[in-house]
């Protein structure tokens, strides 16, 4: 017993410190995630709630437009972090050990995006893309083509918001690894040179595996943030052509906000959770042991 | 050490009690209306009144500094001068239409509703529906219910209260560019300067087909015969008008939608029809209702939607030259009947339940003032006004009064006044833009839209408070 007060004694000091993070953590984090999965049982009006058991899981399993918002968020996932890490990696790669001036002004010009607000960037592409009275229409018209309307193309609204998205979150990924590859040690390089290796062996054979941690993250990073796409929607196509590029967060947010089904956005948000913690758990566990 | 241990544990406390006293005195900040105020003989109320754009200025838009809240800041400040229950503080917000739903639901989840909202009833029955709103009968006298039509009253009655003090009503219309009608040789079709011009189907596809080939490019570069619109939410009002376009009553008697039949099909098939003509401005389903008021504004359209308030206000704004002047006229949406589709949105104030009785009872008491006053109803003129007394004093001054008043007898209620008709809404543009983008067929889309909306009618009657 003395012991077991000796050891809290010990570590008081250390709770103490964290707990207000702790309790931050508690309030805004672990209390919100709780009442989430609440709500998801219930049928929320205004004056009252009425328990529904899994009635909104069942209405979200039921609509199409649900598994449509599945599928665009999956695919948008999957093009925009493997567009990032691949490009990323190739610039980072190509410039790292160029002259430092030019790291810079290359660093500078991909993170000028990443400063600029997602909804000024989507108003300004918003801008190039209307179909009646934008730029790039207008372009297309004075030159006799057809007319353009990328974002009211069910085929070519995602590669088009994918590559707005991409275009505006590379700059933070090329930074990462251009540290990080700034940061592998200069005898490897070197003993690779002796060696007779290329360019190319050295980029695949050195320069990759060891940026691995930075690519783990990066990955990690860019899914949890893909995964709630919204803004580029909101703003750029409502959701359309005919849901066409609705996404879970967009079908959420339409949910709890438009059609005030509290509950049914509450179990899409719950879903969302779900699919997060299990992508990012084995990725999480291989960092760990990384270290 | 165990002065340090005993320094930090304190720092610590210390901590976790700001950040206690941070979260109280938020607390603390939400109650904040309403609370005494000792130093003063009257209790201090402060309460938010929002409304989407209506219209500039106090009573005319040519004011000085005219903006969307002038007239209910002068109205506040002549409210709180002679109120003698409470000293008034009224914050007013303008609010975008398009986020309106979202915004109020954010604040009715946050307990932060306003406690006034200026808006056309049609978008705010649902709040009525849910319980959110409070019912106004002890606040309308026989006076206002002298002066003001019965049809009025129903439309701002939910079962037996009424929800929404009227103040004017805005008839929903074309607008055209009747320079750009002259420069393509449509002289005969230009109706005068205070009548609403009626057109048949005909004449209407002749005129469409005239503005996109005999148009000058030279002068107008860029420009197409009419808006056509379906982004959005906003994408409801004129296109439910198209949609009855060949004789669909749309609802039945018991509120459900009827729209898939031969007349319904052949409405969505006029849209695709005068869309792949190239008789709309392109991409309509990623075009918006405000891209496409500017797009008139701009005469890049000659033929647009309109309403008696955002008439006026382009009329102000050309006057003003914020805009580029042209002759900007009033046509009927035509029908293959040949009557004109007519419909308008009654406007008015509603409250919001929000559980603190004294703000419910001032916000009631400035919604009958400024919607009673002598002084401030004639500001309903910049609409169309539901005061018969008003309309009177103006009609003269406003002989397009009488205009509107003649297509009253062609007047349907757009909304049905169904229950869920914000959620209705948001049904509608995406059949649109698959009949648009060939995804659908207007028959499929048309069918899809009636399976979709009769559920959310169905689910809004079943959760409704009011029965």
């Amino acid at each position: 017993m003395k012991l077991r007060n000796h050891y809290l004694k010990e570590n008081v000091t250390g709770y103490l410190f964290i707990l207000p993070q702790a309790l931050l953590f508690l309030l805004f984090i672990v209390y919100p995630i709780l009442e989430g999965l609440r709500l998801s049982l219930f049928k929320v009006q205004y004056q009252k709630e009425t328990f529904v058991g899994w009635d909104n899981y069942v209405t979200l399993f039921n609509d199409p437009v649900f598994f449509k918002s599945l599928v665009n968020t999956v695919v948008f996932v999957v093009f925009i972090v493997v567009l990032t890490v691949a490009f990323a990696l190739f610039v980072a790669s190509s410039v790292f050990d160029k002259n430092a001036k030019y790291v810079s002004f290359i660093r500078g010009s991909y993170y000028i995006p990443v400063m600029v607000s997602m909804v000024v960037m989507s108003m300004v592409w918003g801008f190039l893309l209307n179909p009646a009275n934008g730029l790039i229409s207008y372009a297309a018209r004075e030159l006799e083509f057809s007319t353009v309307n990328l974002l009211g193309n069910k085929n070519t609204v995602m590669p088009v918001i994918i590559f707005v998205t991409f275009a505006t979150n590379v700059g933070q990924a090329i930074i990462l690894y251009i540290a990080s590859m700034i940061g592998v040690p200069k005898d490897l390089f070197e003993a690779a040179e002796v060696d007779g290796a290329s360019r190319v062996q050295v980029i695949f054979k050195i320069l990759i595996p060891l940026v691995k941690p930075t690519t783990l993250y990066i990955a990690i990073m860019n899914i949890i943030a893909v995964l709630k796409i919204f803004v580029v929607i909101q703003l750029l196509t409502g959701g359309g052509p005919n849901n066409s590029s609705v996404t879970m967060m967009y079908y959420l947010y339409n949910n709890a906000f438009k059609y005030n089904q509290l509950g049914v956005a509450s179990a899409v948000g719950v879903i969302m959770f779900l699919i997060t913690f299990l992508l990012s758990v084995p990725q999480l566990r291989a960092m760990f042991k990384e270290k | 050490m165990k002065i340090k241990n005993r320094i930090s544990k304190w720092v610590m406390l210390g901590l976790v009690l700001v950040l206690a006293a941070g979260c109280a005195s938020k607390e603390n900040g939400g109650q904040e209306n309403g609370s005494a105020n000792a130093g003063s003989a009257k209790k201090k109320v402060e309460i938010a009144l929002w409304l989407t754009p209506q219209w500039k200025g106090v009573f005319e838009a040519s004011e000085a500094n005219a903006d969307y809240d002038s007239f209910f800041k002068y109205a506040a400040e002549k409210f709180a001068e002679q109120y003698d229950k409470y000293d008034v503080k009224v914050n007013v917000q303008v609010v975008a239409g398009d986020q309106r739903d979202e915004l109020l639901n954010v604040n009715l989840n946050g307990g932060t509703a306003p406690d006034i909202f200026f808006e056309s009833v049609f978008a705010m029955g649902d709040y009525a529906h849910r319980g959110a709103l409070a019912p106004l009968n002890d606040i309308v006298d026989d006076a206002a219910k002298q002066d003001i039509a019965q049809s009025y009253w129903d439309n701002v009655t939910f079962g037996s209260d009424v929800y929404f003090y009227p103040f004017s009503h805005n008839p929903g219309t074309f607008a055209y560019n009747a320079d750009m009608f002259k420069a393509a040789g449509l002289e005969k079709f230009v109706g005068g300067e205070t009548e609403i011009k009626t057109w048949t189907l005909a004449e209407y596809e002749e005129i469409l087909e005239a503005l996109k080939t005999k148009l000058p490019k030279d002068q107008y570069s860029n420009a197409y015969p009419m808006a056509l619109f379906a982004l959005n939410n906003q994408a409801d009002t004129w296109n439910l008008a198209y949609l009855r376009m060949f004789g669909n009553p749309f609802f039945d008697e018991q509120g459900k939608i009827v729209i898939d039949d031969e007349r319904g099909v052949k409405s969505g098939e006029w849209l695709k029809k005068i869309y792949d003509a190239g008789y709309t401005n392109p991409g309509a389903e990623s075009v918006s209702s405000n891209d496409a008021n500017a797009m008139f504004q701009n005469q890049q359209l000659a033929i647009s939607f309109t309403n008696a308030v955002l008439f006026n206000n382009a009329k102000a704004d050309m006057e003003a030259g914020k805009a580029p002047k042209f002759d900007v006229r009033l046509a009927n949406i035509p029908s293959e009947s040949g009557d004109p589709l007519s419909f308008t949105y009654v406007v008015g104030s509603s409250v919001f339940n929000t559980g603190d009785e004294v703000r419910m009872q001032v916000a009631k008491d400035f919604v009958k003032f400024y919607s009673t006053d002598a002084e401030l109803v004639k500001a309903s003129k910049n609409g169309i006004p539901v005061r018969s007394s008003v309309a009177a004093e103006f009609k003269d001054q406003y002989p397009l009064f009488a205009a509107y008043d003649a297509n009253a007898k062609y007047m349907f209620a757009f909304t049905g006044n169904v229950p869920g008709y914000s959620e209705l809404r948001q049904v509608l543009y995406p059949e649109l833009q698959a009949i648009y983008t060939d995804e659908k067929s207007p028959a499929q889309a048309i069918k899809d839209y009636q399976e979709k909306g009769n559920a959310v009618i169905q689910k809004a009657k079943e959760n409704s408070t009011i029965k």
